[in-house]
């Protein structure tokens, strides 16, 4: 045991490599990429132009538009899968509740299969001219005339954020629901015992003990939220008029349809110091409920 | 005790609605995948069609349904594309299982370097592993694309696998350290005063002990690795090696779509996680939890 040995570094080494040429590298690029001219139509031009790049996402009237859509479907989406992810946590967390089994057996499937048919499964439910749930409303005399529900800016919106509900709901409802379940039993009996009935239960035991996962899953889902690029591919291409054109599919426009790697490198720079604020509240929240 | 009762039922009521909601997609595609395009584009469609396999026929012997081939040259375009879903499926499943078995085996000797020996630099390296999945996706697409385009793996499996590897190495590793800090350390230290190497003790003591953790952790890489699309979509452009969400994106984007034949796509593409998520339920959620918690 004289000489450190070999075997931790020789274990180690194959996912260093890969995880280091695949960041230390990207980032790099990134920021050259940002703080230089690279329109690929114009590959000749290469100039050094310093934050232009920067002051012209900043100054760009869609870069804001983008930021105003993803903050309204980030909150839309947000708060209905934190509520959603809290019901379902609160129903499976109800042992010999008929139907809790059924539930613990499909509540995973949407969160298991691709973001892609997810997206692809609730346009095809919600499409204007042959969608089922027009269908359905129409056949029960909900509606008289089919509902193009992707076209208008407010109801598109509204079903981007049910398509991710559906998908994204499980998730917050497994951490919700793991937080449930280390509450004491006895403090219920003790609140019971003062005969608080189940709404009290839940007000003064449930809610305090549910506080700091509840600040975790809200900024976990705010980061998936405003990340979201998938259904966003696969539903509504960013319309109707921009409405749901958040801030990560305009970032894929910018960099794949006009072509220009520096504007998109320094808009992807922002993006990613955006999503690294909320990352950094989510690990100090984790620290702080560590320390509680 | 009637007030109890009362309770139960409501609550009772509220998991088969949440029920519900969950599997009524899933059941519409069911349906539409065996129906008739002609019953689909009805107002109000058909809600309970005659049952025919003519759409999964076509998709694995390219024999056109009865209803299709009235419809013309548009129709027929989307068909061919959807006649690409095996080969796609083929791809995703050579990517993804090459990705869940470089987790499993570097994901764990690294994991049990990490979680079991000191060395120096440990601490650094961990955390740099961790840090690097801070970085969003589509923030470093662009590096990415120039990586692979450098390496000259366009449109290649290595390309896909390389980059899932870097996406799922760090969950990987952060999840199996956790978990072998779990296990009782009492057994390896006898196995290791037997005169065993670290590497023979992980593989004859460790392993046995961990195979739900291993399985969670395989999973968990297979199911990013097959559900992964923005990357899939930059990095490949042909059959050659696009896989199962881009061809899908391609199809559903196509204004054309046939839907009955869409519907048959999606019920193929999600019986593997579908059943990775039923089968390994508790696995997972474990993980699932682990994973944000600590």
């Amino acid at each position: 045991m004289t000489r450190p040995s070999l075997y931790p570094y020789a274990t180690i080494l194959p996912v260093m490599l890969v995880v280091a040429v695949f960041t230390v590298y990207p980032l790099l690029h990134s920021v050259y990429l940002s703080v230089h001219e690279n329109v690929l139509t114009r590959p000749l031009d290469n100039d050094f132009v310093g934050l232009q790049n920067f002051r012209e996402v900043v100054g760009g009237y869609y870069f804001w538009r983008s930021l105003w859509s993803t903050a309204v479907f980030a909150v839309m989406a947000v708060a209905a899968v934190t509520l959603y992810g809290l019901g379902v946590a609160l129903l499976l967390n109800q042992p010999g509740v008929l139907g809790s089994t059924l539930l613990k057996v499909v509540v995973l499937l949407p969160w298991a299969i691709p973001s892609v048919i997810s997206g692809i499964i609730w346009r095809w439910i919600f499409d204007g001219d042959y969608g089922v749930l027009n269908g359905l409303l129409l056949a029960t005399g909900v509606v008289e005339r089919y509902v193009p529900w992707m076209s208008q800016p407010f109801t598109a919106r509204l079903c981007m954020v049910i398509a991710h509900v559906w998908k994204q709901g499980p998730l917050a409802a497994v951490f919700l629901l793991a937080a449930l379940q280390i509450i004491p039993a006895e403090l219920y009996d003790a609140v019971r015992m003062d005969g608080a009935g189940r709404w009290n239960a839940f007000r003064f035991v449930t809610v305090p003990y549910l506080k700091a996962t509840l600040a975790l899953v809200l900024i976990y889902e705010t980061i998936v939220a405003v990340a979201t690029f998938d259904l966003v591919y696969v539903m509504t291409g960013g319309g109707p008029a921009d409405a749901t054109a958040i801030i990560g599919w305009y970032a894929y426009t910018e960099i794949f349809r006009f072509l220009n790697l520096g504007r998109g490198a320094a808009l992807a720079i922002i993006l990613g110091l955006l999503l690294l604020g909320l990352v950094m509240i989510y690990l100090r929240l984790l620290r702080s409920e560590e320390a509680a | 005790m009637k007030r109890r009762r009362l309770e139960s039922a409501a609550l009772s009521a509220g998991c088969v609605v949440v029920a519900l909601f969950i599997l009524a997609p899933f059941a519409w595609m069911l349906v539409c995948s065996v129906a008739g395009e002609a019953e689909l584009t009805r107002r109000p469609p058909v809600f309970a069609p005659s049952p025919t396999l003519a759409n999964y026929a076509f998709i694995f012997t390219g024999q056109m349904p009865q209803d299709k081939t009235r419809h013309g040259i548009f129709v027929w375009q989307t068909s061919h594309e959807v006649r690409m879903l095996m080969p796609a499926l083929r791809n995703s499943f050579i990517v993804a299982l090459s990705v869940m078995a470089a987790n499993v085996v570097f994901g764990a000797l690294a994991a049990y370097s990490f979680a079991r020996v000191a060395f120096s630099g440990r601490r650094s390296a961990y955390v740099f592993i961790l840090t690097s999945r801070l970085l969003p996706a589509v923030a470093v697409a662009i590096p990415f694309y120039a990586i692979v385009q450098r390496l000259e793996l366009l449109d290649t499996y290595r390309a896909l696998i390389l980059v899932y590897l870097a996406f799922t190495f760090p969950f990987t590793v952060y999840f199996l350290s956790v978990y072998f800090r779990y296990l009782p350390a009492e057994v390896e230290e006898a196995a290791l005063l037997d005169g065993c190497t670290r590497f023979s003790t992980l593989l004859r003591v460790v392993v046995p002990c961990a195979a739900p953790g291993l399985m969670a952790a395989a999973a968990f890489a297979f199911m990013t690795a097959y559900n992964e699309f923005l990357f899939a979509l930059l990095l490949t452009q042909t059959i050659a090696a696009q896989t199962m969400p881009v061809l899908l994106a391609a199809v559903a984007t196509n204004p054309a779509v046939s839907h009955a034949l869409l519907a048959a796509c999606v019920i193929l593409a999600i019986i593997p996680p579908a059943l990775l998520a039923v089968v390994l339920r508790r696995y997972l959620t474990s993980g699932l939890i682990a994973s944000v918690a600590r």
